[in-house]
C-alpha cells in the first residue's frame, strides 16, 4: 500500500524543488551580489587602500565627505544639474520622436531603425565621434554655424571646452540615444485603442485635443517608467565626461561617479569611495521614493478608477 | 583471502604514500606577471626569455602571465591585496616605498646578502635604486627607465640661419631661439618655436630645474613662494604675444592631426620622453633632429628631468613559501642580467635600467646615447600618500584654468595648495 503524502509534505517537496531550480540564480545573487554589496558597506567604515589591512574608523569617511570635502559637493552639484536637465529633456525628445515615427509613412521602419541605431553604438565610440563634431575650432557643428557667427559677430561657441556650456553639451550629446526611450513610447502609443480616437473625432476633437486628452494620459506609464530609469541612470553619469572632458574644464563636468572613481583609482581611498557609493545609493533611493509618489498621476489603461 | 586483501591494501597504501611525495626532479613553479600579453609584439620575445631561463636550470619553472598595460594595475593591486600576488611582477618605481611599508614586498637586501653569486646592484642607476629603497633596504630593482629631453628640429634651425651651436641651454637662450623659429601667417600660427606646456613639459619639471618642488621633505605642500609664482608666470608668458585663441587653434590642429606636434614638423623644439624617439623612427620623418638636456634657469639651474620607470619586485603573500621566493630571486637575477636587458631594450625599444646593457645598445646610436646620458639626471616624482595623483588629477584642473586665463597665478597656486592641505587633513584623520 502506497504511503499517503500530506498536503504539507507536498508543499515542502515543491518548495525544495523550487529552491533547487532557483539555486543557480540564488547562489549567484548571494555570492556575486549581496556579499560585495555588504562588503562595500563595511569597507565604507574603514580606511582601506586596496593593499594594506583595512582599519575600522567608524563614520569618519562620511563625516569628511559631508563636512570637509569641497569636491564632494561640487561633483554632487554637477550631477544634480545633469539629472535636472537631462531627464526631462530626454523624455521630451523621446516623446517627440515617438510622435514623429507613429505615422504611416513609406519606409517608416527604416526611420525607426535609424533613430534607434545610436543605442547599439558603444558609448566610447559615440563620445569620440561627438568630440569631433563639437570641436570648437574644427568641428562640423561650428562649421555649419559659422555663417551665423559671422552674421552676429559672435565668437564660435566653445561647447565642451567652455565651462559654462560643457554640461549642456554633454546633455545634448546624450540626447542622441533618445531612440531607446522612443521605442518604449512608440510601443505604448500603438497600444492605445483606436476606438478612443474615433469617439473623440466624432465629438469633433482635433489632433491637439486627441494628443492632450488621449495620447499623453495613456502614455503616462511609459513616461513614468523612463522618468524613474532616467533618474537612476542620471545620477551615475560618468563615461561621457571621462572620455570627452576628463571632468573639465574647471571641473564643470566632474560628476559624482567620476569623483568616486578617482577616489578609488587615483587616491587609493577605497573606504572613502565605498562611502560615496552608499551615499549615492541613499540619494537615488530618496529621489526614487519621491518620484514614486507621482504614481497617482499615472493612468493605466483598463484600471478601475 | 584475508591475507590477500591485507596485502592489496598495504600495497595501495604504499603506492599512495609514494605518489604523495614530490618527485626528486619536480620543479617549483614561479609566477611572473608582465605587460606583454598574447597578441602584442613583445609577447613572443618575452616568452622566449622565460623559456630560456626554464631551460637553463632544472629547479624552477617560470610561468609568465601577460596583461595589457591598462588591465595590469587593477589585477596586481587586487592580487597583492588578497595575498594571491605572483611571485614576482612589474610595478611602478615611484611608489615602491608604499608597498614596502605595507609589508607586501620581500626585502631584497636580505636576499642579496645571502646570495653566493655576488649580484651587484651597482650595475643599475643610483637615482633609480634610491626609489626602490625603503628604510635603508632594497625592496625592488629598477626594470626600465624613462627620461625627458629637449627634441630639436635642425632643419627648422637651418631655415632661420641657426646651427647646432645655437641649441639652447638656458631659459633665456630657449626663449631667444624659440622666437626666431615662430612662423605666423595671416594671424594663424603655422609653426611654433617652443611652448613650455607642450609634450611632457610639466610645471613640476620646471620647478625642479629651479631647485623648487610641490612639497617639502616632510610631504607638506609648498607652492606658496614668489619663486613658484614666477615660474608659473614664465610658463604662461612664454608665448604671450599670441592670443589665447591663436594658441588654442594651433594646439587643436595638432590634436586633430593625431601625431605628435614635433614629429609632424609643427613645433621646432619640444620636451618629450624617450618614447618620442621610437615614434619618430617609426614615422620615418624626413627632417634632421637631435636631443639635448632640457634648458635650465640662467642662475642656479639644476640639471634634472622627470624620469620614471617600472620596478620589478618579489611579492610576499605571507605564506612562508621560501622556495618560491628563492626561485623568484633567481629569475629576477636572470632577467636583470646584462644579456637579457640588452635583449629587452632591443625588442621593445625601451631604456632599460641596466647601465652596461644600455651602453651596449647605445654604442652605435648617438640619440639613444644622449637619452641614456640623461637618465643619470632623471628624478622620479615622490609618492605623497594623501595625494598619490598630486601631479595629475589634483593639479591639472587648476593649471588648465590658469593657462586658459580664468584664474591668476596666485589663485591657481593658492587653490591647489588648499586642495592638498584639505586632502592631507582628511588623510591624517583616517590613518
Amino acid at each position: 500500500m502506497a504511503k499517503a503524502i500530506t498536503v504539507k509534505q507536498l508543499k515542502r517537496q515543491e518548495n525544495t524543488a523550487g529552491y533547487l531550480f532557483a539555486s543557480p540564480w540564488l547562489i549567484g545573487l548571494i555570492v556575486l551580489g549581496i556579499f560585495p554589496i555588504l562588503m562595500s558597506l563595511y569597507i565604507s567604515f574603514t580606511n582601506y587602500n586596496m593593499i594594506s589591512t583595512m582599519r575600522f574608523i567608524g563614520f569618519e569617511n562620511y563625516r569628511i565627505l559631508f563636512t570637509n570635502d569641497n569636491l564632494f559637493w561640487k561633483s554632487l552639484g554637477n550631477t544634480v544639474y545633469h539629472v535636472a536637465i537631462a531627464v526631462p529633456l530626454s523624455i521630451v525628445v523621446g516623446l517627440a520622436l515617438a510622435f514623429l515615427l507613429n505615422n504611416k509613412v513609406k519606409g517608416m521602419s527604416i526611420y525607426r531603425t535609424l533613430f534607434y541605431l545610436p543605442n547599439v553604438v558603444s558609448v566610447v565610440a559615440m563620445t569620440l565621434l561627438w568630440m569631433w563634431l563639437f570641436q570648437p575650432n574644427f568641428g562640423l557643428i561650428n562649421q555649419i554655424l559659422k555663417p551665423l557667427y559671422d552674421l552676429f559677430g559672435m565668437e564660435p561657441i566653445g561647447w565642451y571646452l567652455d565651462q559654462n556650456l560643457s554640461k549642456i553639451t554633454l546633455i545634448l550629446m546624450g540626447l542622441w540615444t533618445s531612440g531607446g526611450s522612443m521605442v518604449i513610447y512608440l510601443a505604448q502609443m500603438q497600444d492605445i485603442p483606436t476606438t478612443l480616437y474615433e469617439s473623440a473625432e466624432i465629438d469633433g476633437a482635433g489632433w491637439w485635443q486627441k494628443t492632450i486628452h488621449i495620447t499623453l494620459p495613456l502614455m503616462t506609464p511609459s513616461i513614468y517608467f523612463n522618468f524613474i530609469m532616467g533618474l537612476i541612470g542620471g545620477f551615475q553619469v560618468f563615461t561621457m565626461a571621462y572620455i570627452m572632458t576628463s571632468g573639465g574644464p574647471s571641473r564643470s563636468t566632474y560628476y559624482y561617479a567620476y569623483y568616486l572613481f578617482d577616489k578609488m583609482m587615483a587616491d587609493n581611498a577605497m573606504g572613502m569611495a565605498s562611502a560615496m557609493a552608499w551615499i549615492l545609493l541613499i540619494i537615488v533611493l530618496i529621489v526614487t521614493i519621491l518620484a514614486l509618489r507621482l504614481n497617482k498621476y499615472v493612468f493605466y489603461l483598463g484600471e478601475e478608477s | 583471502m584475508k591475507k590477500l586483501t591485507a596485502f592489496l591494501l598495504a600495497a595501495i597504501a604504499c603506492f599512495s604514500l609514494i605518489a604523495c611525495q614530490p618527485a626528486e626532479n619536480e620543479r617549483i613553479t614561479i609566477d611572473f606577471w608582465h605587460m606583454a600579453p598574447v597578441g602584442t609584439a613583445a609577447f613572443a620575445p618575452t616568452k622566449a626569455i622565460i623559456t630560456a631561463f626554464n631551460e637553463s636550470q632544472d629547479l624552477y619553472t617560470v610561468k609568465g602571465t601577460g596583461f595589457s598595460f591598462w588591465d595590469y594595475w587593477d589585477k596586481i593591486n587586487i592580487a597583492v591585496s588578497s595575498q594571491t600576488a605572483p611571485d614576482l611582477g612589474l610595478s611602478t618605481l615611484d611608489d615602491v616605498a608604499s608597498r614596502a611599508e605595507e609589508g607586501v614586498l620581500y626585502n631584497l637586501s636580505e636576499l642579496l646578502a645571502a646570495d653566493p653569486t655576488g649580484f651587484d646592484v651597482n650595475q643599475f642607476y643610483t637615482n633609480q635604486l634610491e626609489f626602490a629603497t625603503y628604510d635603508g633596504d632594497l625592496y625592488a630593482l629598477p626594470f626600465t627607465a624613462t627620461t625627458r629631453v629637449l627634441y630639436y628640429n635642425l632643419d627648422m634651425f637651418a631655415a632661420v640661419g641657426l646651427t647646432a651651436a645655437d641649441i639652447p641651454t638656458t631659459w633665456t637662450e630657449l626663449y631667444d631661439v624659440a622666437k626666431q623659429l615662430d612662423i605666423v601667417d595671416d594671424g594663424v600660427i603655422q609653426q611654433l618655436g617652443f611652448d613650455p606646456t607642450y609634450g611632457n613639459a610639466t610645471y613640476h619639471g620646471w620647478l625642479w630645474e629651479a631647485g623648487l618642488d610641490f612639497f617639502d621633505t616632510a610631504g607638506n605642500p609648498t607652492l606658496n613662494t614668489q619663486a613658484h609664482l614666477d615660474i608659473l608666470n614664465w610658463i604662461k608668458d612664454f608665448n604671450s604675444e599670441y592670443t589665447r585663441n591663436q594658441l588654442v587653434a594651433f594646439g587643436d590642429a595638432n590634436t586633430m592631426l593625431g601625431i605628435n606636434p614635433f614629429a609632424s614638423g609643427r613645433v621646432a623644439m619640444m620636451v618629450e620622453t624617450d618614447g618620442l624617439y621610437q615614434t619618430i623612427r617609426e614615422a620615418d620623418v624626413d627632417f634632421e633632429y637631435g636631443v639635448t638636456t632640457i634648458p635650465i634657469p640662467d642662475e642656479n639651474g639644476v640639471r634634472v628631468n622627470w624620469g620614471s620607470g617600472f620596478s620589478i619586485e618579489l611579492y610576499d603573500n605571507n605564506d612562508g613559501n621560501t622556495a618560491a621566493r628563492q626561485g623568484a630571486w633567481e629569475f629576477l637575477k636572470y632577467i636583470m642580467s646584462e644579456e637579457v636587458q640588452i635583449e629587452l631594450a632591443t625588442i621593445n625599444g625601451w631604456l632599460m635600467a641596466h647601465k652596461g646593457a644600455m651602453a651596449t645598445v647605445a654604442a652605435d646610436d648617438p640619440i639613444t646615447a644622449r637619452l641614456v646620458e640623461e637618465v643619470e639626471y632623471a628624478r622620479d616624482k615622490i609618492y605623497i600618500p594623501y595625494a598619490p595623483s598630486w601631479h595629475g588629477n589634483d593639479w591639472q584642473p587648476y593649471y588648465t584654468q590658469f593657462l586658459a586665463g580664468e584664474i591668476t597665478a596666485e589663485q591657481c597656486l593658492q587653490n591647489a595648495r588648499n586642495n592638498y592641505l584639505q586632502k592631507q587633513e582628511n588623510y591624517n584623520a583616517t590613518h
